[in-house]
């Protein structure tokens, strides 16, 4: 009896060694939910993952435009901007081994179209042809230029996998068209295979040995191998985080929502970095429909108004920079008015003066709204409030939940006078979503364009040449030539740009590039683990 | 006692029934479109329009519940908005992470609330009797995510006493699922080394849950107990010189619990309650923090299933409480017999 309660305990203790033994093995932490469909997740999580789980035709690239990747190559067919033809790469695997052809991506686009989820709808209504193997042929309901950029978004799924996986649904002989199988499965080419999903728990990945872009890479240290394992958790406790981030039971932090004591904390902390590789850009847009934020002097003097340098000073160290219409690590990015960015309570009143509401300040309400319990938009509402009463303006800062606040913004009617968000590149391409996407009528809509305002004629035009301009080059001339043109109109304050801080521990090398886009650089392709630093670290 | 326990489910059915209505209408008038929360914030107005009419949100109030009601007679909650997959699946996949904790919880507070009790009552206005009721005013007035936020940074954080979160260090695989309780499960599966991470893993947030209860079901036994002990019979037990040990478990004990049983059922409910801010401090992949996460995305169906499985559970408990009661307690009994 004693012999083998011993050897138990013997057996128990071997088992706690062996736990705590230097793995090959990264924790990353994102949103509290991943939609791992490709033609149903949209959200940054989802789209982090499916990059590690799938590849995209094209791929983003450090300098804003998009490089071959699934395909080789593309071609609007005899200069038709609504008819595409793409050359795919030959002798790519899928995670079941079989090859990736054309059948493969005509089907993944149709059921992408079909099934109306996710990154589709900038897509238009596009419908695919086979031309042979590995060539596809793509129709456009209008011509567009940047549509080889919009499909870094699409990833192609294994066409007969999904096929032996339909199950009951509304998509008639597809059924469900896959969708409830492919929430815990993949069908992809990607670098990692998906071993396990809870929805809302924990998502499970391991290395794709025959990864068509190989593994060996001279780029990285001797010491810098591939991840073997990945495993995605969803957590959105920043106190909780913080712990596992200090016991090292975390490795990868991608929401990027520390507070700034927080972030000192981790400055502090030995053995992890913070690393940055895309950031927000901090709007608050202003009603052009609803008194007073609808006379444009309002709206600059509230510009003028505003204490820049205030809010942005406890963030700075953290690299939180002023911006403008297009974020400042794009390319393109062109400084805007007010310019320099400082408080000007002269300039405001002057402004304030030419506005119909001279006479009736003391009147006037600016009623800004903020999602509920997210501390520094609030701090921003609180800076607007204090600035603002400088000039004897009110303002009342509300933070309704995300479902009321995000509701709110469905018409110009039910939109605040001020509402903020924060948006992070997460549409191909991010130039257009930052441009077209959110000052022309055909854009996004929705909290994307909550300012409504759609009346200058040459903005507009602009914008759609925007999407009738193949040359990048030449397009990034247009971008620059908006920016200060819908600056012009004050549709939106921009307190500043918040780069994510990705929290990570010293022995996860990477990324290998920064691509300001949110999911590409983001696969762990693009990074490595240092075994021999973990261990020294961890033990 | 069988036409009673017939009598109350049907009860609970019909409550079960006004409580969904009720939840139904709740859901639904909050503001918020559940449809563009599905699809996210790229869908277009058009593919939100085509979703809210597949999920009958286009129909009147009455309209969308029948349907909903037909669905569920059949055993389909329907589907969740925020883990794309059925909600009966949801509920197999994270209901048993929140009962095993609810019950380990349960039975720390049991065993040691009522031993604080019975001792603190025994010894009456004795420096324990004082401690008890100092450590139980804390206990009750602080709130249980409080303590668990302090614990997670004490003991696993500060001192690194305690594992972090989760039923199981991250890395490490969950034993095949039978019955979704980890400490069953790995057992079941030959693993006992599992069974003893998992358990150091339950200890601070079932201590986290479980203070709050400790401190309120052992005053309530305190009370009671000191309440049998002025009575007659006792005293007669302890002239005829019966152990003092026998006087305490057969004839204070069983009568001083009773209140604490009746307590008991309702700190149930609020066990699960204040496991919605436990489980999400100590990342505990359970029910409460998908019912937190389902509210926040206002995931529809998922809500009306969290509510009315807390609706089942108060209502099972409840009836296993006056039971239980009738058990110890046969003056119950007898009244019920019409006695």
């Amino acid at each position: 009896m004693k012999r083998t309660l011993v050897l138990m305990v013997f057996g128990l203790l071997l088992c706690g060694v062996g736990l705590f033994a230097a793995e090959n093995v990264v924790v990353i932490n994102g949103y509290p939910v991943i939609w791992a469909d490709p033609a149903v997740g949209s959200d940054w999580y989802d789209t982090e993952v499916l990059y590690n789980l799938y590849d995209p035709l094209v791929y983003p690239t450090p300098e804003g435009s998009v490089r071959p990747h699934l395909a080789t190559s593309w071609e609007a067919v005899d200069g038709d901007l609504a008819h595409w033809r793409f050359y795919l790469r030959q002798g790519v695997k899928f995670h079941d081994g079989s090859e990736l052809t054309a059948e493969d991506v005509a089907f993944s686009m149709t059921r992408f179209i079909t099934m109306g989820k996710g990154n589709s709808g900038p897509l238009g209504k596009v419908t695919a042809e086979v031309v042979d193997e590995y060539t596809v042929d793509f129709f456009l309901d209008k011509p567009n230029a940047l549509f080889p950029e919009l499909l870094a978004l699409f990833f192609p799924v294994n066409k007969e996998q999904v096929l032996a996986h339909i199950g009951p649904g509304s998509y008639g002989d597809m059924g469900d068209y896959g969708e409830e199988w492919l929430s815990t499965h993949d069908a992809g080419t990607g670098p990692y295979m998906m071993v396990s999903h809870t929805p809302g728990q924990r998502l499970e990945a391991v290395r794709f040995a025959d990864y068509f872009l190989g593994w060996d890479d001279p780029f990285w240290g001797p010491d810098e191998v591939p991840i073997e394992r990945a495993i995605f958790i969803m957590e959105t406790d920043y106190t909780t985080l913080m712990t596992l981030l200090k016991r090292g039971d975390l490795d990868l932090e991608l929401n990027g929502g520390w507070t700034l004591p927080q972030m000192r904390e981790i400055q502090r902390t030995e053995g992890v970095r913070i690393e940055y590789i895309w950031g927000q850009n901090v709007t608050v847009w202003m009603n052009t429909q609803a008194p007073p934020t609808d006379d444009e002097h309002f709206r600059k003097a509230i510009l003028y108004a505003f204490d820049y340098e205030a809010l942005l000073a406890p963030y700075e160290p953290f690299g939180y920079t002023e911006t403008g219409i297009v974020p400042p690590d794009m390319p393109g990015y062109v400084p805007i008015e007010p310019q320099p960015r400082k408080q000007d309570l002269d300039r405001a009143r002057q402004e304030l003066a030419l506005s119909k509401y001279a006479d009736q300040l003391g009147q006037v309400k600016v009623v800004f709204h903020y999602c509920g319990g997210l501390a520094f938009e609030e701090e921003v509402g609180l800076q607007l409030q204090a600035d603002l009463a400088k000039l004897g303006i009110k303002v009342e800062v509300v933070g309704p939940p995300w479902p009321q606040y995000s509701a709110e913004c469905s018409s110009p009617e039910t939109t605040p006078n001020m509402v903020i968000f924060l948006f992070a590149p997460q549409v191909a391409p991010p130039l257009d979503y930052y441009t077209f996407d959110m000052y022309h009528p055909e854009g996004l809509g929705w909290i994307f364009s909550a300012h409504w305002y759609f009346e200058d004629q040459e903005v507009l035009r602009l914008l759609e040449e925007t999407r009738t301009t193949v040359d990048f080059e030449r397009r990034l001339e247009i971008y620059k030539q908006l920016q200060p043109m819908i600056a012009d109109h004050a549709l939106a304050l921009f307190p500043y740009y918040k780069p994510t801080p990705f929290a990570c521990q010293a022995y996860v090398a990477g990324p290998k590039e920064k691509i300001p886009m949110v999911g590409p650089s983001e696969s762990l392709y693009n990074w490595r683990i240092n075994l021999r630093l973990k261990e020294e670290l961890r033990g | 006692m069988g036409a009673y326990i017939v009598k109350r489910l049907l009860q609970s059915i019909l409550v079960l029934f006004g409580l969904s209505l009720l939840i139904f209408f709740i859901a639904r008038v909050v503001p918020g479109d559940p449809a563009r929360a599905a699809l996210g914030n790229l869908a277009t107005e058009e593919q939100v329009e085509r979703l809210r009419a597949e999920m009958h949100l286009d129909k009147p109030f009455f309209v969308q519940y029948y349907y909903w009601l037909i669905s569920v007679l059949h055993g389909d909650l329907g589907k969740s908005l925020y883990t794309q997959r059925p909600v009966t699946q949801d509920l197999v996949q994270f209901l048993p992470a929140t009962l095993e904790l609810m019950l380990f919880a349960t039975l720390i507070s049991l065993v040691v609330g009522q031993t604080m009790g019975v001792l603190s009552g025994y010894f009456r206005n004795s420096w324990f009797d004082g401690l008890f009721r100092v450590i139980s005013y804390a206990g009750v007035a602080t709130p249980p995510f409080v303590i668990a936020i302090f614990l997670l940074f004490i003991f696993s954080q500060l001192l690194g006493l305690a594992p972090g979160v989760g039923r199981l260090p991250i890395t490490m695989a969950e034993p095949p699922r039978v019955t979704g309780f980890l400490l069953i499960d790995s057992l079941l599966a030959g693993r006992p080394d599992v069974t003893l991470v998992a358990l150091k893993h339950m200890l601070l947030p079932a201590i986290s849950l479980a203070i709050a209860h400790i401190a309120q079901e052992g005053r309530i036994t305190r009370s009671s107990l000191i309440d049998v002990q002025q009575k007659d019979y006792i005293l007669a037990h302890q002239v005829h010189g019966i152990r003092p040990t026998k006087v305490i478990f057969k004839y204070l004990l069983r009568p001083s619990i009773v209140p604490t049983v009746t307590v008991m059922g309702m700190d149930f409910a609020f066990l699960l309650s204040n496991a919605f801010l436990v489980e999400v401090v100590f990342m505990w992949p359970g029910f409460s923090r998908y019912a937190v996460n389902a509210m926040l995305s206002k995931d529809l169906n998922a809500i009306v299933a969290v509510v009315l499985v807390i609706g089942l559970t108060v209502a099972l408990v409840n009836l296993l409480v006056d039971v239980t009661i009738a058990f110890l307690d046969p003056t119950v009994r007898i009244r019920r017999r019409g006695g």
